[in-house]
């Protein structure tokens, strides 16, 4: 175990090409995934949060139940639907990075919508009530509301950042863990350790616990930031 | 100004039925009675925060200012949140300085204490002109100093604007030092009004006579 982890650094520190490839595919993947899920799933949180219109309560359950979805359902779902029998076979996106990519936003949008949901919802009516009795417009008021979700919308991107880097399921069912081509950290550790080679994998496991640390630090500061 | 004569229910239970309301110009009006008289509710249906069951406007055609029993700190400076509703920083600043929060003009609203933010939610309502300006128990949160500090500044705006100020208040005192005209409400009903030193020194109805008695005069 020692040794392993020796070794791990070792790879680390000399800057390994496979190793820097898993690295910049899981980046690619990763960080688009997150920004593309944040750019839907906060003004629907909003919404869902702020306004009241029929069929939000069922939206909300149906959202809920997203949240809870296994990755590995839906990679299975997106495997379905992009393999030789899919509907969507002729894009000939299966194993390919854009799947996941696809997979990881239907993945993690519901997370960031639940969580300015339950902010917007908490927050909205008593800063609507002042706004209004201040005799300010809507815009305004939207104005204001997303300034206090500022916090909120950071950390929702962190949460939401952190399930795709760690997430496995789907990533490996739709990307296929190609080599150079489609594998990411999870599914590159995985598949080291069921060839016994056990020094990638944890070198590749020490970066995941650095970054998810990283997330933690930079959540911690901004939060004291923020919320002034 | 007049108000329609409206009612309100929640879940089939009337909690407020009342007639025309008279909003005299340049003139202050107090609402005083028992918990869940419906004080609260009068000011957030003329305020337009909630309906009144006749789904029309009660008051049409009115600039309104309404400042909530807790009002919102926004999330920034307590005098960015004060220039949220107007951009007279001379205003602003002599606002604050009036109720003793000048000191305080860049510190972030979120960081203020309970009666901070109502001193700071005064300065921003009174920031603008509007025709009829609803208070909701608007220094229940000050110690005395600052509760006639702000008394002060309502009167004074009152009497510059020649609004109509319609103050909710479960201070006897405060309808006394501050009020014009009162209305009496008591479960959802306008049980007497009249002038205030009148209604507070003889008052004609038994209901009135015996809250009077208890909270006293």
């Amino acid at each position: 175990m020692g040794s392993s982890v020796r070794k791990a650094i070792e790879l680390i520190l000399s800057a390994d090409p496979e190793l820097l490839n898993i690295l910049s595919t899981t980046a690619r993947v990763c960080l688009t995934s997150s920004v593309l899920a944040l750019l839907i799933g906060v003004p629907v949180g909003i919404l869902f949060g702020a306004e009241r219109f029929p069929g939000r309560k069922v939206l909300l359950v149906l959202n809920r139940t997203l949240i809870g979805m296994p990755p590995v359902v839906c990679g299975l779902l997106f495997y379905m639907l992009f393999s030789g029998v899919g509907p969507f076979r002729h894009l000939h996106w299966l194993f390919t990075v854009k799947l996941m990519i696809l997979a990881q936003v239907v993945l993690i949008t519901p997370i960031i919508i639940g969580v300015m949901e339950t902010f917007v919802a908490d927050t909205a009516p008593a800063l609507r009530e002042t706004a209004k009795g201040l005799g300010f417009g809507r815009l305004k008021e939207y104005r204001l509301l997303i300034n206090e979700c500022l916090y909120s919308i950071f950390s929702a991107y962190l949460l939401s950042f952190a399930r795709a880097i760690a997430e496995v399921g789907a990533v490996a069912m739709v990307g296929g863990a190609i080599a150079w081509k489609t594998n990411v950290m999870t599914t590159a550790i995985m598949m080291y350790t069921n060839r016994g080679s056990f020094t990638l994998g944890i070198a590749l496991g020490l970066i995941l616990l650095s970054l998810s640390l990283l997330v933690n630090i930079i959540l911690s500061v901004m939060q004291g930031r923020l919320s002034r | 100004m007049k108000t329609t004569a409206f009612t309100k229910t929640y879940a089939g239970r009337t909690v407020l039925s009342l007639p025309e309301l008279e909003l005299p110009q340049a003139c202050i009006t107090a609402v005083i009675g028992p918990n869940g008289s419906g004080k609260s509710t009068l000011a957030k249906i003329l305020a337009g925060i909630e309906r009144a069951d006749e789904k029309r406007q009660i008051l049409s055609g009115v600039s309104v200012g309404y400042l909530p029993q807790k009002s919102f700190p926004f999330r920034m400076s307590t005098e960015k949140n004060i220039l949220q509703n107007g951009n007279d920083h001379a205003r602003a600043r002599a606002l604050m300085k009036e109720l003793g929060i000048d000191s305080l003009a860049g510190q972030s609203a979120k960081k203020l204490s309970g009666g901070e933010t109502a001193r700071m939610a005064l300065c921003r309502i009174l920031m603008k002109r509007y025709e009829l300006l609803i208070l909701d128990e608007p220094t229940a949160a000050m110690d005395m100093e600052s509760t006639l500090a702000a008394e002060g500044l309502i009167q004074k705006y009152c009497a510059e604007t020649g609004c109509a100020v319609l103050l909710i208040t479960h201070s006897i005192g405060q309808a006394r030092r501050l009020s014009d005209r009162l209305l009496f409400l008591q479960g959802g009903k306008l049980i007497e009004q009249g002038q205030t030193s009148q209604l507070l020194s003889v008052p004609q109805c038994e209901e009135t006579k015996r809250f009077l008695e208890f909270y006293g005069r």
